[in-house]
């Protein structure tokens, strides 16, 4: 029985919420086929991980396991995920849509004369692979693509699907894998993160994103207390990331994350496309911004027009009296 | 140090668009340089003005890409080739990661670069592709570049932090376009473009003319995304707003 394979995307030994949800598709499409569903686990610790997926209801849990795997290297993964299509021979990987993933898709489809597929917001199964939508034009549009042949490889937007449990027994298979150093190749040398300790931007059910207007301390204690009363990821427009006042990582947009909260609160963000292009799946929107012009509030559900710091303290005093009832 | 930057023409994502019968328009015909490219542009000019050196690119395209090209040689790039297209073959990722990868077969060089992405289809996957296919070592989503003592210090956006990683020559790097701001050609710039050697060949001449059959994934067609119910906006007093938003996020939208 051929068999849809989902890349578990892991962080600090907890499987990213993204990952979940392609593996929710891939078991309701392996349902609706008559198909397996299998999930990949490539990390340094594997069987806690493994233990976690088996209420996500995959049928098979590979695992590959290494040291190397601690921090992300492009030269072992693809060689782990190389490995892996081999012994699995599935007719479509899915990975879940993340700057890791992105680092190795186009390698592995190379490696494997596959077709590939990225960012998609919604793929099925067709006779000889897969189609679904993707969005282009900083994703003011959406196109309809198809990929064929086997496997076919893809990676799928955050929040594109719901995560649904499913109890199974799901079986765990080690797949042998061995690195030497002398293949590594590229060398990491140091990761610089400053942000974390806060909350998984790509991940947080709530997002606080600051723009431009956010022009001093003064407002940057704001946003983090509100992001605190929230336990919310903070996230900012590529001037602010760009004039160091919040670190790179925390960049929402076309070239930055792509963020689908339950809440999202953009504070003096204008609302440019190549952020939109970031944020548009958040599911309820917020817009604080002074210029009631501001293409923001064209797609925020509620539009506060007047200067952030007149706002949000009233604002963040409201939410916290909620919060305490 | 020589660097090949591969650049590709794109449609300006900020001009109007419109989508009729499934097909794309776009009302003025107006294409750029691909912003991630051009910032991979600046950062070998960058590299071999401070380490010596020399910059070329390629750009596959149809004829009229070649203005793209002639933009490049105009920020300081000394040399380009144009593979010229047909513009109406339904080449993806991979057909074009094919089509350079047999242009470097022969080639020598220490590092390929090109932008992560291209700004119309975001799909982020020829570089990669590239690397593989000509068996180099590579790294993705750069924000920064460094050389010292032949060996291309990459610093990674990656998914919880900076990653600085070494990629040694001959290898292949793609930039995001957070790394600098691309300069803007000066008229000088202009003028001495115009005597740059530029080389043209066809995907015949290179030996890699892709059939259809190879190319595996593709575009069906395109739609509008779907607006979003507009919703209210809030103007007056800046504590009764914001205090009246507040509380419907918790009745209304149940998301406190």
């Amino acid at each position: 029985m051929s068999t849809l394979l989902t890349v578990i995307s892991v962080n600090d030994g907890k499987i990213k919420r993204s990952s979940l949800e392609v593996l929710s598709r891939c078991n309701e499409l392996a349902a609706d086929n008559g198909l397996k569903s299998a999930a990949l686990v490539i990390d340094a610790n594997t069987s806690g991980i493994a233990e976690q997926l088996k209420a996500y209801g995959p049928d098979t849990i590979y695992t590959i396991e290494n040291p190397i795997f601690k921090n992300h290297l492009n030269t072992p993964v693809l060689k782990a995920l190389s490995s892996a299509v081999e012994h699995i021979q599935p007719q479509l990987v899915a990975f879940p849509s993340t700057e890791s993933s992105k680092d190795v898709l186009g390698a592995l489809a190379a490696n494997k004369n596959a077709a590939a597929l990225s960012d998609m917001s919604e793929f099925e199964l067709t006779d000889n692979g897969v189609k679904g939508k993707r969005p282009v034009m900083a994703s003011k549009i959406i196109s309809s693509v198809e990929a064929s042949g086997s496997p076919v490889i893809i990676s799928v937007r955050s929040g594109s699907y719901d995560v649904v449990e499913k109890s199974g027994d799901a079986s765990v298979e080690a797949i042998d894998f061995n690195f030497s150093d002398d293949e590594l190749r590229v060398t990491l040398k140091e990761i610089i993160s400053s942000s974390s300790d806060r909350v998984d931007l790509s991940e947080a059910e709530v997002v606080i994103a600051a723009g431009r207007g956010v022009k001093d301390e003064e407002g940057r204690n704001m946003i983090s207390e509100l992001a605190s009363v929230l336990n919310a990821g903070i996230g900012a427009s590529r001037a602010l990331t760009e004039a160091g006042d919040y670190d790179p990582s925390l960049q929402i947009g076309q070239t930055g994350k792509v963020v689908s909260p339950q809440l999202y609160i953009g504070v003096a963000i204008s609302g440019a496309i190549q952020h939109v292009a970031g944020m548009a799946n958040s599911k309820v929107i917020v817009a604080i911004n002074k210029d009631p012009d501001a293409p923001i509030f064209d797609i925020a559900d509620y539009g506060l027009v007047g200067d952030l710091y007149k706002i949000l303290p009233p604002f963040i005093e409201e939410l916290k009296k909620i919060k305490n009832n | 140090m020589k660097f090949y930057v591969c650049i590709k023409q794109v449609p300006d994502v900020n001009a109007p668009l419109q989508i009729k019968d499934g097909q794309l328009i776009q009302d003025a015909d107006r294409n750029i340089l691909n912003a991630y490219d051009a910032s991979a542009v600046e950062e070998a000019l960058v590299l071999t003005e401070q380490h010596g050196g020399e910059v070329e690119v390629v750009l596959a395209g149809p004829e009229k890409a070649k203005e793209t090209l002639r933009k490049a040689l105009a920020m300081g790039v000394h040399k380009g080739t144009h593979i010229v297209t047909n513009g109406d073959e339904d080449f993806d990722s991979s057909a074009y990661a094919k089509i350079l990868a047999k242009f470097f077969s022969d080639k020598e060089y220490d590092y390929i670069s090109c932008g992560k992405q291209s700004q119309d289809t975001d799909a982020g996957l020829a570089g990669a592709m590239m690397a593989e296919l000509l068996n180099l070592p590579y790294a993705t989503n750069a924000v920064g570049l460094e050389y010292n003592d032949g060996t291309l210090t990459v610093k990674r956006q990656g998914d919880i932090g900076q990653e600085i990683i070494d990629v040694p020559s001959p290898g292949l790097v793609t930039c995001s376009n957070d790394m600098n701001d691309p300069r803007i050609p000066s008229l000088k710039g202009i003028m001495q473009s115009k005597r740059k050697p530029v080389d043209t060949i066809s995907l015949d001449d290179l030996g890699a003319d892709i059939s259809s059959d190879e190319v595996n994934t593709k575009v069906l067609g395109f739609e509008e995304k779907p607006e979003r119910e507009p919703g209210k906006k809030y103007e007056g007093e800046p504590d009764e707003i914001a205090r009246e938003v507040a509380q419907l996020l918790d009745s209304e939208e149940n998301v406190i």
